[in-house]
Parts: structure tokens; sequence; C-alpha cells
């Protein structure tokens, strides 16, 4: 019931920050953002021409008028269909956004859970060796561009020249098998670009956590170091961990990665959005502007529920001010 | 006499830092008996913490080490233990309690949980019994509806609360020494008297031994028979409570003791201070480390360091070419 009212609560509140965000991006990549016009006019068109398209575009009613209607399309989940190709931009994104997730999650899932098992191993024997070399290969992960790792993979896993053992590019997601193969190539370059980041912050995070006046007391109690490392140390650090991993969920949900899909060709959402600002089809831009403002705000909202779960300070009721 | 329950031995504690070894403690001997409480009392940074922190491993290791010495407990040698023999020793041979209770407990568990985990490391008994003595300990360290308050977390409770559940934890395996690190000091003064007078009380209750670190004289007039200062790592005066107070024999005792704000006695127009400060510990003299603020000092006092000796008839010892 606290979490409802607090949800409830939490979301009206986030309204505003919708709105805000909208209206930002509504100006900038709708309202003076790309335009169909001048590819549907054909050549050495007149003023007369023009003008005629862009009426029919509704390029040329006021500004207010265009983004009522398009908070219309927020409110209704109803963009009208893509200007490219007239498919509905709702089965667009029920079609790519799935695709996405499948792409982009198991590098999430491995990059974050390796990286907090990582970040333990380091900060467990931190100044030593260990943690010299793992923060080293961190350092190593982190400076090679996504692209190389990508090219990289291909070439070890994916060629003729390495060991052939997946697709090139493309995308299959009939049987698990077929999944697991086009999916893998992907996924290693993901992780080993993130891993870097991801262990240099919670490694951070950790050792905070491991100089901290508790963990001290618990050792001047004879606690074992795993019941340390557990409940005082990893305990602790979830708040962090937490906030990381819940806010990067909108990034790939709907921005997914544009370079993965457009190097594997994989049909995803990353993909559609990017086709979408080069050729200035503004039904399916609006859409996925606003789907990123909403997911923000449910991100923060579970977020702040994600708190609640692990640290008892935090409360939720009607006192958070 | 009796063998006491604490000796400790030429202690030296060692940090690295990258401007050189500090030795924040420096050849440090004194015993403890049974049922003593003992201050241990000086400025920050002249060593004392640390010396209570050795007495229970918790020197942190890298930097600090501890260089050389020993620390007999019990007839048992604790120099040198490896680190899950001295996790039987900790909390429940000797225990310690710090001096920030509002950082000092896990803040995402329940005070029950902590204490039953306390009890139940060092115990073979059920969840049920250890939820069972922690309430009973609670109860005795004067926390009211002790049943209700186990279910609470430390940021549900006071400073003075929090310390009071520190020290529920620190008894409750019943250890033979309890190190007591600037208990009252983060404490608002009500509670402070309160909390010392409860302390001092348990510890004749369960008949332990107590050291007592902290820079307040007032607590340690209150509560210890014996006190030690400590200055820049060295052990100066040692001596039983009342014949330090009557008679300080380090000029640094003396400067202490005359520095506390008294209340009935004339007014003077302003406290007396000890002029100067510590000798960097990376670069320390040659002779005595208190002679730049001495103002007894002669010139031989700066060739070599004074020894901790003995001197008049009770059982006092001062590190002084003129003491008092």
């Amino acid at each position: 019931m606290e979490v409802l009212l607090y949800s409830l609560r939490k979301l009206l509140a986030g309204i505003p920050l919708v709105l805000g965000v909208t209206l930002i991006s509504f100006l900038l990549i709708v309202y003076f953002g790309p335009d169909k016009t001048y590819e549907l006019v054909g050549k050495n068109p007149t003023a007369e021409q023009i003008a005629e398209v862009r009426s029919q575009l509704g390029y040329d009613r006021p500004f207010v008028t265009r983004y009522m209607e398009y908070l219309r399309e927020i409110v209704t989940l109803d963009f009208g269909s893509s200007e490219s190709t007239d498919e509905k931009v709702s089965s667009i994104l029920a079609r790519t956004i799935p695709v996405s997730l499948l792409l982009a999650l198991p590098g999430f899932i491995l990059g974050n859970a390796l990286g907090v098992l990582l970040a333990l191993v380091a900060a467990y024997f931190r100044g030593g060796l260990v943690d010299k070399l793992i923060m080293g290969s961190a350092a190593v992960g982190m400076s090679v561009s996504y692209l190389i790792a990508i090219i990289g993979f291909q070439i070890l896993l994916s060629s003729a020249d390495g060991l052939d053992l997946f697709p090139v590019r493309g995308w299959d997601t009939s049987t698990p098998l077929a999944y697991i193969q086009h999916v893998t190539v992907p996924t290693l370059a993901t992780v080993f670009v993130a891993l870097g980041y991801n262990t240099r912050f919670y490694r951070a995070v950790i050792v905070e956590e491991m100089t901290r006046d508790h963990v001290r007391t618990a050792r001047a109690f004879g606690i074992p170091p795993a019941k340390i490392f557990y409940r005082n140390i990893l305990k602790n650090s979830m708040v962090p961990i937490v906030t990381r991993v819940v806010f990067s969920i909108p990034l790939i949900v709907i921005s997914g990665s544009l370079l993965l899909e457009s190097y594997f060709g994989i049909p995803g959402i990353g993909k559609v959005s990017y086709d979408a600002i080069i050729t200035g089809d503004q039904p399916v831009l609006k859409a996925v502007v606003a789907l990123t403002a909403i997911l923000f705000v449910v991100a923060q909202l579970l977020t702040d529920i994600c708190y609640r779960l692990v640290d008892p300070r935090v409360s939720l009721g009607a006192s958070t001010r | 006499m009796p063998a006491p329950l604490l000796e400790v031995n030429n202690l030296v504690v060692e940090f690295s830092t990258d401007a050189g070894v500090v030795r924040a403690v420096d050849d440090v001997s004194f015993s403890v008996a049974a049922g003593e409480t003992v201050g241990l009392v000086g400025e920050s940074g002249c060593g004392k913490t640390v010396t209570g922190l050795a007495l229970l491993g918790l020197v942190p290791t890298p930097p600090g080490r501890l260089a050389s010495g020993s620390i007999r407990l019990d007839g048992q040698e604790l120099a040198g233990l490896d680190d899950s023999s001295w996790r039987s020793v900790r909390g429940r041979k000797v225990a310690m309690i710090f001096q920030e209770p509002m950082t000092a407990l896990n803040p995402v568990f329940r005070i029950g949980n902590q204490m039953i985990d306390v009890l139940r490391q060092h115990q073979r008994i059920t969840r049920r019994q250890a939820r069972a003595a922690a309430i009973e300990m609670l109860a005795k360290v004067g926390i009211p509806a002790p049943d209700k308050r186990i279910q609470e977390y430390p940021h549900q409770l006071s400073g003075g609360m929090r310390q009071r559940v520190m020290i529920a934890m620190a008894l409750s395996c019943s250890p033979r020494l309890l190190v007591a690190d600037e208990p009252t000091t983060a404490l608002d003064v009500t509670t402070q008297a309160q909390v010392l007078e409860q302390m001092v009380r348990l510890q004749q209750e369960f008949g332990m031994s107590m050291i007592l670190i902290t820079h307040d004289m007032g607590v340690v007039a209150q509560s210890c028979s014996k006190a030690m200062v400590m200055y820049s790592g060295r052990v100066v005066e040692q001596a039983p409570v009342t014949e330090l107070f009557a008679r300080p024999r380090h000029p640094y005792t003396g400067g202490l003791l005359a520095s506390i704000p008294r209340i009935r006695e004339q007014r003077i127009p302003e406290l007396p201070v000890i002029e100067g400060t510590v000798p960097d510990p990376l670069n320390l003299p040659e002779g005595c480390r208190f002679a730049d603020r001495c103002n007894k000092v002669r010139d031989y006092c700066r060739l070599a360091q004074p020894e901790l000796k003995p001197i008049g008839r009770a059982d006092s010892k001062v590190a002084c070419y003129v003491p008092d």
C-alpha cells in the first residue's frame, strides 16, 4: 500500500518532467528538426509546390497546435504511421524493441554481474597484485574503442582467419541455438567495453564501504570476513549499484545500441531511430523521444522503490519533502 | 601478587607512509590487573587509539603493522596470531567500543540481528537463545523496552542509545577485557555521565578489566584506578589516579591537569595552555619529545630519550629527567 501510494505520487510528480523533456526535444528534433519536404517535392520545385507539401505534412501549422497534437499522441500512445514506410509506429516499436532487448540484455547482465564480481575481488585484494591486474585490464578495456572491439571479436570468432564459429552479421531468433549464435559476438564486444567502466565504478563503491566504521566494529567482534563482506560491505553498496543498473535500463530499451545494430545489420530500435533522424521521419522520432522520457520517470520510481528494499533508512512515506 | 590479566611489553606499531615510516606507538609497556580500570590519556594523535586497536589486532595492515613487542592476555600471546585465531579472541576475550556510535553499527540490519550475530559467533546457542540473551543485555545497559528496541535499525536510536547498544554487544560474550575508545566523547554532556556510570557499574558487575581511552582527565578521575599518559607515541607517566592528580610528575601531565577548568577555585584570567605543538612523527627529536614545549627543559633533555622509570613510593613511573 505504501509502495503503491508512493508510486502514484511519484508518477504524478513525473508529469512535469515528461512535459519539459518533450517540449525541449519537440522543439529541437521535431519543430526545427529534420524535414521531409525536399525529399517529396522532386526536382526544381516552385514555391507553391513546396508550400503544398509542407501543408500536406502539417509543417505549416502553428507551434502550439503541433505540440498539443504531440501531447495528445503521447497520452493515447498513438503516433500514427511512419512517413517512410507507412507502417504503424506502434507496430514498428513492437517489432524492434524486443530485438534490441534480446540483443542488449545478455551483455548488460553479464557486464554488470562480472563488473561487481571483479570489483569485489579487486577491492578485497586492494593495493595488491590481483587488484593492479584487474584495474589495469579495466583501463585497457576502457581505452579500446567499441568499434575496434566489435571488429576484433568478429575477426577472432566469425572469420575464416579466426575460429569461424559464428555468423558475421544478421539476426535470427527462431531457435535458441540460432539466437545464441547471433548474440554471442555482439555480447562479447559489449561486455569487453562495458566491463572496464563497471569494474572501476563498483570497485570505488565497494572500497568506500570497506572503510566504514561498522566494518571495523564487525571485525572487532570476531565476525568472519565472508560474512562481513556480504552483510556489511555488499549490502551497503547496493544503493549506488542499484542506481547505476536501473538507470541504464531506459537506454537499452529505447535507444538500443546503434553501433551494434547497424554494424551487425540487426533490425532493432537503435537502427530505426537513426534512420528516422536521417530521413526526418517525424512520427517515429516523436514516439522514441516520448518513450525515453517516460521510461526515465519510471526508472527513477523503480530506483526509489529498490532503495527502500535495500536500505531501511529510506522511507517512502508522506514525509519525503 | 597474581599475574596481571593483560601484559603489554615493548609494543611498537609502525605505519608506512609515502614520506617514510611513522612509529605511532613506540616501545609501550603496561599491565592491567583483573577487574582493574586503566585510563589511557593523551591528545589526538598521541597513539592511544592505535594502542587500543593493537590489543585486538585491528591495526589496519597495510599500511600499519605491529613491528615488535608482546601482548599477553590471560597467558595467551596475541602478537603474531593469524586471522582466524584473532577472530576467536575478538569479541570473546577482548571487546572494543568505538568513539562514533552513529557510524559504528551496520545501518542496514536491525540491532537485534547484529547482536545475535556476535553472540552466535562465539557461543554455541540457537537464534532464539541468542535473542533472549541480547534482550537481557539491552535491559542491563539501561535501554527501556528492549524487546521492542531490538527490532529497530540503528538510525532509529539516539546517539546515547546506540552507544548503549554497542556496550551491550561488547559485554554480551563476557569478555575479560574491554577496550573503550573515547566511548562518551561523541555524546552530549548529560548522556556522557549516564553512559560512563553505566559502564563502570557493569564493569564491576562483570568483573572485567577495562582500558578507557580518553583525552578527558575528568573521565579518568571519575572511573579509573590507574592512568597512563601518552605523548607522541610513548608513555610519559603511569601512576595510580589519586597519585597522578595529587602529584603529577611529568611536566606534560602537569600541563594537562592545569588546563582543566575548575569551577570552585578562584577566578583566573585565562586557562593555562601548553605552548607549542607535538613534534612531527616523521622528524622526531633525538631527546625528549616534550622538550620543545617544556618549561623545565635542561640541555641534557635534548640528548637522549628519557626512559620510563619508577618514582616515589606508590606504583608510579615517569619518563623525565627532571620530574616533580
